[in-house]
């Protein structure tokens, strides 16, 4: 799965639709993020925004993740959350991929992107 | 010089100066005549020094001083120092710049400080830091190291070995001897030359030899596989994991290109139609300037040209003049988002604009990565 997909993602099966799902939340280009665990019963009907502002509400973190979220509140200075190259919006089974662990336990995961703009060249001014 | 040496000429060390043939030439010998009426020449082996003497019924003139000449050597022909040098590597073992890499701190900054951010380094979803010694594991696993440098490892680890080598350079150090005045013959010369530089080259290698032993000692306790990746890294300059890479830059010693690849990506134009990027590599060079480039043939809004080594036009952006893991992450972020969010195809903000304006300037097209 890439980011190059401009569609949104719909291809779980309404089984898998009962499954956790996992956030993650991750500050620019880096490869881990800030993780939020929400079981069956918790998630759905939720935005997707509203899981991310809980998961970096998230209290009790480690250093490591405490680390994290100042990345992230960095690159949300003026930044915005990206999902599978767009802004978020809707909710989090339209991002959702269906994954397994080392154990063979399946989840749903969410991976969110803080990215602060960097506009690079210069405006033409033509709208 | 080097000419001369390996000429048949007959050349004159006095005070350790080398003093060369004077040509016979009426002129010259007019100049001469007029030198020896103003001030008698002294003769050879006096502590003072004349530009020319008289030696054998020949005059000499004062050409080069021999300390200089073996320190400057390598300036003078690099060619023929470096295969003096490695003649004498090579004698003693010491071919393998492998200690020097272990003390990289460039190297370290690159592998512990700035990879970390860009792989993934934990398997399960609970966020903690790795160690040095966990990166290096996370290395052994996604790289496939050949099973020499595991051998080497254990061979590293013994610093017996070394030892040896060190106390046998003792022993055998050639002396650094000035040749004697008098006349020499250019091959002679040649031959001094050869081992003053051997000298030189050991003395120099002595001192990394002791320093190297430091060095093994303070890694006496890492585990072989650890080792084993280092000495990989040592040799191959390069590595990457997880689309995060660097590529030791043999052009300036002890740099690096750090790299991060964008992945595939899709821009859209002014029409909201879209356009397939392929993967590239962001980089930043480990010396001035900090600025993010593409190393690859490659075009995009944002690049002048279509060619490789283009600086990406950045809005807004500073680049750092220190070198430190934080810059470079920070450097290295700004170049991908730039490259892979920055183009907005309402404002057609860059060098070129996707889809042909109104007043279309025949630049950079991107019809070829239409979807």
């Amino acid at each position: 799965m890439t980011d190059t997909e401009v569609k949104k993602i719909l291809d779980i099966d309404e089984d898998e639709k009962l499954l956790p799902l996992v956030l993650e939340i991750l500050p620019g280009h880096a490869a881990e993020g800030l993780i939020g665990i929400y079981e069956p019963g918790s998630y759905e009907g939720k935005s997707l925004r509203k899981l991310c502002d809980r998961t970096l509400n998230k209290k009790n973190l480690s250093i490591e993740e405490q680390l994290i979220v100042e990345d992230i509140t960095r690159q949300l200075e003026g930044g915005k959350l990206l999902s599978r190259g767009q802004e978020i919006e809707g909710t989090a089974l339209e991002y959702a991929v269906s994954e397994q662990t080392e154990a063979g336990e399946k989840y749903l995961y969410v991976p969110i992107r803080a990215i602060k703009p960097q506009e690079g060249g210069w405006d033409w001014g033509v709208n | 010089m080097k000419q001369l040496l390996d000429s048949d000429l007959e050349l004159v060390v006095e005070s350790d100066f080398i003093y060369m043939p004077l040509l016979f030439d009426p002129e010259i010998e007019k100049e001469i005549q007029i030198l020896e009426s103003e001030k008698p020449l002294g003769s050879p082996g006096k502590p003072e020094s004349k530009s020319i003497i008289a030696f054998e019924g020949k005059h000499f003139v004062k050409a080069l001083n021999l300390h200089s000449f073996i320190n400057n050597y390598e300036a003078i022909d690099a060619h023929s120092y470096h295969r003096f040098r490695n003649e004498c590597l090579r004698k003693y073992r010491l071919t393998r710049e492998v200690d020097g890499h272990f003390l990289d701190e460039t190297l370290r900054t690159i592998l512990f400080r700035i990879m970390p951010y860009f792989i993934k380094k934990n398997k399960v979803f609970n966020r903690k830091k790795v160690s040095d010694e966990g990166i290096l594991d996370l290395i052994g696993e996604k790289i496939d190291i050949p099973g020499k440098y595991y051998i080497e490892a254990i061979t590293f680890g013994d610093l017996n070995a070394l030892k040896e080598i060190l106390k046998e350079l003792e022993n055998q150090k050639p002396l650094f001897q000035m040749p004697e005045n008098g006349l020499h013959s250019g091959p002679k010369l040649r031959d001094w030359l050869r081992k003053a530089i051997h000298a030189k080259v050991l003395a120099d290698e002595q001192h990394r030899i002791i320093k190297s032993l430091q060095i093994r000692e303070q890694f006496r306790q890492a585990k072989p596989e650890h080792i084993a990746v280092l000495l990989y890294l040592a040799d191959a300059g390069a590595m990457e994991i997880d689309g995060f890479g660097f590529t030791r830059n043999n052009a300036v010693k002890g740099e690096y290109l750090i790299y991060k690849r964008t992945g595939d990506y899709i821009l859209k134009d002014y029409y909201a139609r879209s356009y397939l990027f392929p993967d590239c590599r962001i980089a930043v060079s480990t010396y001035t300037p900090y600025r993010p480039f593409v190393i690859e043939k490659y075009k995009h809004p944002f690049l002048l040209g279509h060619k490789a080594g283009q600086e990406i036009c950045m809005k807004n952006f500073v680049p750092s003049n220190e070198f430190t893991a934080e810059n470079v992450i920070r450097t290295l972020e700004e170049g991908l988002t730039a490259m892979r969010y920055g183009y907005n195809g309402r404002q057609r903000n860059g060098y070129h604009s996707l889809d042909e304006m109104w007043v279309h300037i025949p630049t950079t097209t991107f019809e070829d990565y239409r979807i």
